[in-house]
């Protein structure tokens, strides 16, 4: 991760479900441990803009997406297995 | 957890793999039980359904009525139920976003960092007080363990226990309040803010024997005042006391009840919590008898003090008159001194009985002991019943004490056969006392007109009655006294 190619990040979650609130701790307790300034999150509450679904066609929630840089990646889940999520993260940096 | 390789490129094959991977891992995230919530697409609209009942757990946390919340293990609030969040009066948002001991002021702050700090394996609770919207409200909150998906953490309950609180120092404060009237020497009774009783402690039975709560203050007690208290009746007390002054002390007289009496009354008014007047409190002591004592404290030193005055000037008098009849000190001494005894005497008795008077037959006896045993045969006493003012007894005495000591020298009384009567007749208007001897020597009238003869015949006065006689007659001598009504006590 460099600071010319800054991680853009949209997590989708359900309001306060177990896992929407586990993801977005871990997110961002990840993302300030491993990319300290170089990344954006935003967080989307699909059940206040259920349409926002649509943009990157999610179904299960939480899900992750890395829209920058692109190619876009999707992560299902919690995020609670911290190094799969750095690996899919930076794998297509390499 | 999964990731899904890209979004589509231009061509449709890969597209389609892409997609077809995507669903397979969205289903395996579910099976898997990596997520817990699914976007349902509509034909209007999509909309997010929850797994595993969440739905109805999360419903069944906003229908609670009181306040929940779970945090995690730091204390930072990760959900919290609409309750806790009137309760606090913040916005869900700002719940979300902020600390929750920011919300619960430095002492809430405090307790609950004590509940987690301490939280073990069982649930604990803490009180305290909160700043809600709807005012100051007291608050229990327990905290039990909670396993979070990323880790412990804590089920927070936030009971408002406002009303038990308030009752309970209600409660306690109504208990204190009856235990003090009940030991209140005074009668005490509650107005509401009608004025009508509403509480009254057992003293007041002494003045309402059938009861006074439900009725109106002025109704139960006809308080009357005098007039430099500057209060008109009892519905002017309460009046003063709901308009929140004391009343304080003001004397009264109270009708009704088996007998008038003499109160002292004082009011206050009777603030609830928020310090609105809901009514009062009277209290009424009752000072009959000590009045009645400190009158006739007052008449009985003013009786002191003119018996102490009479009696000076009685006994210089004596003083005077004995040494004029006498030869020498030798003669002065033993008649001066028989003298002041007598007049010893009947103040002795007056004594005993220092406002009730004495009777005839107290003031004989009290004088004639000395020389003739009183029951004997040659001592007859009749009529003697009569209760006499004091000064007139002082009086009395003196003469007596004459008469016997005469008789005793030269009269009845200085053989062996001679006898005495003494008797007493009222006409209306004067007691009639009469002094009679028989038997005794001869009599010779007295050559010399002495201070006994004079004390006999003047020691009485005059008091519009008829004047003191003393007949040297050949039987014996015989005295005749009157003393008028206004000198006699009436039982």
């Amino acid at each position: 991760m460099t600071d010319e190619k800054p991680l853009k990040l949209k997590l989708y979650v359900a309001g306060e479900t177990p896992k929407s609130v586990a993801a977005i701790r871990n997110l961002q307790q990840m993302c300030e441990e491993n990319m300290k300034g170089a990344y954006e999150i935003e967080v989307i509450d699909l059940r206040q803009q259920p349409q926002l679904a649509r943009e990157h066609n999610i179904v299960a929630i939480p899900t992750l997406v890395r829209s920058l840089p692109v190619p876009v990646q999707k992560i299902i889940g919690d995020l609670s297995d911290k190094e799969k999520v750095l690996v899919h993260l930076h794998v297509d940096e390499q | 957890m999964t990731h899904s390789p890209a979004e589509p490129d231009a061509g449709t094959e890969q597209d389609l793999r892409r997609r077809l991977s995507e669903a397979e891992e969205t289903l395996r995230a579910i099976r898997d039980g990596e997520v817990d919530a699914l976007v349902v697409r509509g034909p209007n609209h999509d909309e997010v359904s929850a797994l595993g009942g969440e739905n109805s757990y999360r419903a069944f946390m906003q229908a609670m009525d009181i306040g929940a919340a779970a945090v995690d293990g730091s204390g930072k609030l990760i959900y919290a139920n609409g309750a806790l969040v009137d309760l606090l009066g913040a916005q869900a948002p700002d719940l979300q976003n902020a600390d929750l001991a920011t919300h619960l002021g430095p002492d809430g702050a405090a307790a609950l960092r004590r509940l987690l700090e301490h939280s073990g394996p069982d649930r604990r609770s803490e009180q305290l007080s909160l700043e809600s919207p709807s005012g100051e409200r007291h608050v229990e909150v327990t905290a039990a363990p909670l396993e979070l998906v990323f880790g412990r953490g804590y089920a927070l309950t936030f009971t408002d226990v406002t009303e038990r609180v308030e009752a309970a120092a209600a409660s306690e404060s109504e208990r204190i309040g009856r235990a003090v009237m009940a030991s209140s020497n005074d009668a005490v009774v509650v107005c509401d803010d009608k004025g009508v009783i509403t509480h009254a402690n057992a003293k007041v039975r002494q003045f309402c024997i059938s009861g006074c709560v439900g009725k109106h203050f002025e109704v139960a007690f006809e308080l009357s005042f005098p007039v430099s208290s500057g209060l008109i009746g009892a519905r002017e007390v309460v009046e003063l006391a709901l308009s929140g002054s004391n009343v304080r002390a003001v004397e009264a007289n109270l009708a009704g009840g088996d007998r008038a009496r003499h109160v002292v009354v004082s009011a206050s008014p009777l603030r609830s919590s928020g310090g609105t007047i809901g009514g009062c409190i009277v209290a009424l002591a009752d000072v009959t008898e000590q009045r009645a004592t400190d009158r006739k404290q007052k008449l009985l030193m003013g009786e002191l003090t003119h018996r102490v005055k009479n009696t000076l000037t009685l006994v210089l008098s004596i003083a005077n008159r004995t040494a004029a009849g006498s030869n020498d000190l030798s003669d002065f001494r033993p008649a001066f001194a028989r003298r002041l005894e007598a007049l010893a005497a009947t103040h002795n008795l007056l004594a005993e009985d220092f406002s009730g008077g004495l009777t005839l037959e107290d003031i004989a006896v009290a004088e004639l002991a000395p020389y003739i045993a009183v029951g004997s045969e040659r001592l007859t006493i009749e009529g003697m019943q009569y209760r006499l003012t004091s000064d007139t007894a002082v009086a009395l005495g003196l003469v007596f004490h004459e008469l016997v000591t005469n008789a005793v020298k030269y009269g009845a009384l200085s053989n062996e056969r001679g006898r005495v009567s003494l008797t007493a007749a009222n006409d209306g208007e004067a007691l009639a006392i009469e002094w009679r001897e028989e038997n005794g020597p001869p009599v010779q009238p007295p050559e010399r007109h002495g201070f006994g003869q004079t004390l006999i015949l003047r020691g009485l006065g005059q008091s519009g009655a008829q004047s003191t006689t003393l007949d040297y007659l050949p039987d014996g001598v015989v005295c005749r006294m009157y003393i008028p009504n206004s000198s006699v006590l009436t039982d």
